[in-house]
């Protein structure tokens, strides 16, 4: 495949990069109206790469040359539909977190417009290129692109945390809190992408490859060797860090307290996608078709763990790994979030915990072919990517739009703002802002999993799959921190709709922003509608998580003869060039 | 006895089953004409959102009720379009409307029952679709227009509000009768229940109102519970809650019923049919469940006329005409029905013959008059059940809509020693007319449409076996409720002319209607107002009804009047038998042909049930007339009747109390309840407290011995992550590798 086929299905990622450099430079124009362009723009852009990744990314029904050869055939166009749409509510949300005191300076002619301190435009184009990785990641065949991809997702988000503090303008309590947190966020992140990088290199090193489709034809046939799982459990493990699993979790809060409520909503949602992109595609090598818990006979004689066609399990290694991953990320988050106070920190550790529920659904794998949506765990949790994208955002646009009277702080200066903390700053907020308090209490009973939200409709299929596959287990422990979560966000909406207004906490105004409220809106909105008309939401991520599995029907006499590569003629086909 | 109603019931049952068959065969592949019934839930809805946008830009025309009028009467033209194109009519057609909730759990690749649950958001039309559904769209679009009218005392935000329920009500109806699923049908069902809560509590600075909605809502929530049990074991036994598939499911139980080997049958299967019944009597208000609808009268006359007469509370009857096959599983639960309705059909009667407001007398023979239908379907007479119904909609709606006139006109006035010869005043002689063919209906006037409906349930009950003593009930009742219903035509809207004002207690919004409402509109009829009323009754004059309150009250009339045709329409009880031919509630089929016919003191019941019935409506009337209206001289007193109420003693006074059922419940259901509840109050707080502090301490403890971690130290961070992931990779080195 020359390099020009392979560019013709990244249409949406060329968009997106191409706006990433027209919004560097329109950040650093010296009039006001053209560095307001930069927003508008990214938002084009971000609808433009939507509709060409509708028009140009192959669904799961068309082989091509290209998606003959992914895991995941339907993957990428799912992917990146939902970056984009989740994208635009992002970028609504967005508006105003740097410079917002500097241009405030300049609109009251206070202060000149000077390039060097001018954050615009770097934070618009990070912004694109982090979503840019993030596309990367949805079409990924390659360990190598994969890599590259998870990088360019993450290394903005990095820069994005410590301008975001910015936003104070001269209070340095707030950009200090930002910048340290960007540090944490950068060295521990590196940290992070070392492991599963030496993953990535030790699965190279078992199977002589970097294409994931022959990596997993390799597997299929040949079996896993303990290099290649080595390798494989480290990875996994690694990619814990951008979906925030124990044990590489411990981030997570103080980098969504430290930077500013909208770019912990970003943070909320792209690494966490990007990472359960990653971690599908990489169970998606191994296949889910191994022995089950219990009848494994694994490790075989020649130290391999073989595919079985009657199989419905990952290796026992990585289904235990994923598996205590997964209650110890669940659980873990739930109840250190029953202690917070700070509603970032609590929306973080809650975070924690969604990464753990979607676990299970990794876990569990796509099942039988032509199963049932209920029974697909990958569907799952590419549904539930969705509407945790959509409804944790409306949870952070609250927090994003509700901002302390400057007034009240002794050394205030205009433009500087300084966002609420204490859950007990949301009190009686149905009664003094309803809007803003009517999507507090939409999100958090959605993200609580109460029936009629769509909350309910995600989980659901991530207990009926964990239940199909037989993870009774998990599925208790799945519950008993469904229940632990209802403590807090419970607590949340007796917050904003039963108590009255906490005469003790400092008065709030909301956001100048309006973008950021309607971002809140239309989550709430979002989430209201998708209770209702989620089916056809569900539907693509079924279609999505399509799963072309590896063909492993002789994998068990693979030592006795290569198998010819007529089951495979399209891949054959393309790799013969 | 029991065994040959039984096998009668099961054979024709079988032979409808049979019949629908390869009917739910083809509803597999979806109808794609009767989509169009999937219109009404999107107008209604839309109808919803927009009065609540009127709410919100405080829209003060009558532009909601237009919205609504439109919108339903579009509603009604594409249920029409597809009774007309026959969609439905003879095989039950699935519109689907889209996936709503579809699960599946179990082992890989097998998918059989108890492995998953289908609910989609897709109409079953079938003819008793189509029956229920022209009539309530009929009938709200006509209740909406006299709304127009009625409300416009209240134009602003609670106009708004007003119609957004009545839009939301709509929807609801319509999700709960023509739902392929007993899920969604419980969202309907929930759904009039929330709306009937609403429209009750309308004027929710009213305590009474208040008090009523709550009532209203509570006492339904028992008869949801039994609907949620039912459901929950109808899934649990069948293994869906789709009508097409627990029909078939349920083929082997009648079969096995027919052969009258009732052991065959679980107990669970006997018990779905209890519960569901349970529910249609929370919401038809049944014995002993029926004690909050003439309560909920507290709520706007066009609520009390469409909702709590004319169609939600015939749910219930809907209800177990649609699960018709399912009761036919039990060997108790036709009868049970039978005798819950018959006995609520006498009470509610003899209640209504002693009280003395007229919406309550109405709302009382709502409530026996649903006595009646259950009663048919107890007698195995769905068709008598269903025409009763659709007669019962026209001329209840018509009656409570006068009512309502009556209570707009005059102040909120509706003790009926206070009203007299309304017929003569001038401007109501519509209202009177209108009411005098209600009550002709009501009574079972020889040749009108109420007539035929009673007489069919009547009839069957006593050519049913073993239903004779209901029979002789039911008759008793016929009588009783021509007396009563004649009582208030007789004392209200002919005799001598005399009315009085109702005060702020009856209507407190109706004060304002004087003060700004209607102050314009009407002041020509405030000029020109009779000399009498003004004399007698200090400044008041009653405004006469509209142009579009007497419109709606023409129509009514008349479709109370032509309701009587379609008894003509056809063999064996008319058009309304052709509909429910065809339908899950087919089972009359076979009455017409049973050969062992009971009778009627020896007689045919069929041919001689006219004569006995008139007679007895005859008697009714002719005592309502001597004891109110032959020498009555005054509105408050009729010398006649009040000599044998007195003579009655204690009785009438009992009668008047309602027998005290209120007390009773109160007594027996709500003190024990509030000693239980402090009783459990106290447990709750020595002992479940504790647990529950416990469960709730151990997550925090658990969280508090982990919190250290989060040092938001570095360094800590990252031997935390290394340390870890050496942990996790040696317990699956240790367990797995």
């Amino acid at each position: 495949m020359t390099i020009a086929d392979r560019l013709s299905f990244l249409w949406p990622e060329i968009i997106l990069f191409g706006a990433t450099c027209g919004v560097m430079m329109l950040g650093l124009s010296k009039h006001r109206s053209t560095r307001k362009l930069c927003a508008p723009v990214s938002g084009i852009a971000l609808i433009a790469a939507g509709v060409a990744a509708w028009l140009t990314t192959p669904g799961p029904d068309t082989v091509t040359a290209q998606t003959g050869q992914l895991l995941f055939p339907g993957l990428a166009l799912y992917g990146k539909g939902m970056i984009a749409v989740v994208g635009v509510l992002m970028l609504l949300l967005v508006a105003g977190t740097v410079d917002r005191a500097d241009e405030e300076h300049i609109a009251a002619r206070r202060a000149r417009f000077n390039p060097l301190s001018s954050n615009r435009a770097e934070f618009y184009s990070f912004f694109l290129f982090s979503l840019t990785g993030l596309m990367l990641c949805a079409g990924a065949d390659d360990l190598i692109w994969l890599f590259l991809a998870l990088e360019l997702t993450s290394l903005p988000t990095y820069i994005m945390v410590t301008m975001s503090g910015a936003s104070a303008g001269s209070w340095m309590a707030w950009r200090n809190k930002s910048q340290e947190a960007g540090v944490k966020y950068f060295f521990l992140g590196a940290l992070g992408a070392a492991v599963f990088l030496y993953g990535f290199a030790l699965i190279y090193g078992g199977t002589g490859s970097t294409n994931l489709n022959e990596i997993s034809d390799h597997i299929a046939h040949q079996g896993l060797n303990s290099l290649t799982m080595t390798g494989l459990l480290l990875a996994l493990a690694g990619l814990g860090f951008k979906v925030a699993a124990v044990p590489m979790h411990f981030y997570t809060a103080d980098v969504y307290e430290g930077a500013a409520a909208p770019v912990s909503a970003f943070l909320a949602f792209t690494p966490k996608t990007a990472g359960f992109l990653g971690i599908i595609l990489l169970c998606g090598c191994m296949g889910w078709n191994y022995p089950p818990h219990g009848l494994a006979e694994a490790p075989s004689a020649a130290g391999l763990w073989s595919p079985d066609p009657a199989g419905n399990s990952l290796p026992e290694p990585i289904r235990l790994m994923l598996w205590v991953i997964a209650a110890l990320t669940m659980t873990v988050g739930n109840v250190l979030a029953i202690l917070q106070n700070s509603i970032k920190r609590l929306l973080a550790y809650s975070s924690i915990a969604h990464s753990g529920y979607m676990l299970v659904g990794v876990m569990v794998g796509p099942g039988a072919a032509d199963g049932p949506f209920g029974k697909n765990g990958v569907a799952a949790v590419l549904f539930y990517l969705f509407c945790y994208g959509v409804m944790n955002l409306g949870a952070f646009a609250v927090v994003a739009v509700l901002e302390r009277t400057p007034g009240r702080l002794a050394d205030a200066q205009p433009g500087e703002v300084h966002e609420i903390e204490s859950i007990d700053e949301l009190r009686g907020l149905c009664r003094t802002r309803p809007l803003l308090g009517w999507v507090m209490a939409i999100c958090s009973l959605s993200l609580l999993g109460l029936p009629p939200l769509v909350g309910f409709f995600a989980k659901a299929p991530l207990f009926t799959s964990a239940i199909s596959a037989g993870e009774i287990t998990l599925v208790v422990v799945l519950g008993i921190n469904s229940a632990i979560a209802a403590y807090y966000y419970l607590r949340l909406v007796r917050c904003v709709m039963l108590e009255d207004p906490d005469p003790a906490s400092p008065p709030t105004n909301e956001s100048p922003f309006g973008s950021r409220r309607l971002a809140g809106v239309l989550s709430a909105a979002g989430v209201l509608v998708l209770a209702v008309g989620g089916n056809a939401v569900m539907r693509t991520a079924h279609h999505a998580a399509a799963y072309r599995a590896a063909d492993a029907t002789d994998a068990r006499h693979a030592d006795l003869h290569r198998p010819d590569p007529s089951p495979g003629q399209a891949r054959a086909a393309t790799d013969a060039p | 006895m029991q065994v040959t109603l039984i096998d009668l019931a099961t054979s024709s049952v079988a032979a409808a089953l049979a019949a629908e068959t390869p009917a739910a065969a083809a509803s597999g592949t979806p109808g794609a004409g009767a989509r169009l019934m999937l219109i009404v839930p999107v107008l209604t809805l839309l109808g919803t959102v927009l009065c609540g946008l009127c709410a919100a830009l405080r829209v003060k025309s009558k532009l909601p009720a237009w919205t609504t009028v439109a919108l339903l009467a579009g509603s009604f033209a594409a249920v029409a379009a597809t009774f007309s194109r026959g969609e439905g009519v003879l095989s039950p057609v699935i519109a689907h409307g889209f996936e709503w909730i579809s699960i599946a759990w179990g082992g890989w690749g097998s998918g059989g029952l108890g492995h998953g649950i289908t609910a989609n958001f897709s109409f079953y039309v079938d003819s008793l679709t189509l029956l229920w559904m022209l009539f309530v769209t009929g009938l709200a679009t006509l209740i909406a227009l006299y709304a127009s009218e009625y409300m416009s005392h209240d134009a602003g935000t609670g106009y708004c509000r007003f119609f957004a329920g009545f839009n939301l009500f709509v929807f609801s109806m319509s999700c709960l009768v023509m739902a392929d699923n007993l899920v969604l049908l419980y969202l309907g069902w929930e759904g009039v229940g929330l709306c009937s809560y609403l429209l009750i509590g309308y004027f929710y600075k009213k305590p009474s109102a208040v008090a009523a909605a709550k009532k209203a809502f509570i006492v339904n929530r028992i008869g949801d519970l039994g609907l949620a049990l039912g459901i929950f074991l109808i899934y649990v036994q069948f293994g869906s809650v789709e009508y097409a598939t627990v029909f078939e499911a349920a083929r082997p139980y009648i079969d096995s019923f027919r052969s009258g080997d009732f052991a065959a049958i679980p107990a669970a299967v006997q018990l779905i049919p209890i519960l569901l019944m349970v529910g249609a009597f929370g919401k038809s208000a049944q014995l002993p469940l029926y004690v909050w609808l003439p309560d909920a009268m507290e709520g706007p006359t066009p609520v009390s006329a469409l909702i709590h007469a004319a169609t939600m509370v015939t749910a219930g009857v809907y209800l177990i005409a649609r699960t018709y096959p399912l009761f036919l599983c039990s060997e108790h639960a036709l009868p049970v029905v039978a005798w819950v309705g018959t006995l609520t059909a006498l009470l509610a009667a003899t209640i209504g013959m002693a009280q003395f407001d007229i919406k309550r007398i109405m709302a009382y023979s709502t409530v026996s008059q649903l006595g009646y239908m259950f009663a048919g379907l107890g007698a195995l007479t769905s068709v008598g059940a269903a025409f009763h119904v659709l007669t019962h909609a026209f001329f209840k709606a018509l009656l409570f809509l006068c009512c309502g006139a009556v209570m707009h006109g005059f102040a909120g006035q509706l003790d009926l020693r206070r009203l007299s010869g309304l017929i003569r005043v001038p401007g109501w002689k519509v209202v009177g007319v209108g009411m005098l063919i209600g009550c002709a209906n009501l009574a079972g006037f020889p040749f009108t449409a109420g007539f035929f409906s009673k007489d069919m349930i009547l009839a069957e009950a006593f050519v049913t076996p073993g239903m004779a003593p209901i029979g002789w009930l039911l008759l008793l009742t016929a009588g009783l409720t021509a007396y009563y219903t004649f009582r208030v035509f007789f004392r209200v809207f002919v005799g001598p002319v005399s009315f009085e004002p109702g005060d702020e207690v009856h209507s407190h919004a109706h004060d304002e209607a004087h003060t700004h409402g209607h102050s314009s509109d009407h002041a020509n009829t405030h000029d020109q107002a009779p000399a009498h009323a003004s004399t007698a009754h200090g400044h008041f004059h009653p405004h006469a009804p509209g142009w579009a309150i007497n419109t709606v009250l023409v129509i009514l009339s008349g479709l109370s009047i032509a309701a009587a045709g379609l008894y003509f329409m056809g063999p064996h009880g008319g058009w309304v038998a052709s509909m429910i031919h065809h339908s899950s509630a087919d089972l009359p089929a076979a009455i017409g042909e049973h050969p062992s016919h009971g009778s009627f003191l020896g007689m045919d019941p069929h041919k001689v049930m006219y004569y006995v019935s008139a007679v007895v409506g005859f008697a009714g009337i002719a005592a309502a007339f001597i004891l109110h209206y032959a020498g009555r001289t005054s509105a408050a007193t009729s010398r006649r009747a009040d000599t044998l109420s007195d003579r009655l003693g204690v009785i009438a006074r009992a009668a008047r109390a309602k027998w005290y059922v209120d007390e009773v419940y109160d007594y027996l259901i709500r003190t024990p309840l509030w000693v239980l509840s402090h009783v459990f109050h106290l447990v709750d707080k020595l002992i479940v407290d504790g647990l529950v502090d416990l469960f709730g301490w151990l997550p925090r403890a658990f969280g508090r011995s982990i919190r250290p971690s989060q040092s938001g130290v570095l360094h800590g961070y990252a031997v935390g992550m290394a340390g870890g992931l050496a942990v996790i990779l040696l317990i699956v080195l240790l367990v797995a590798w």
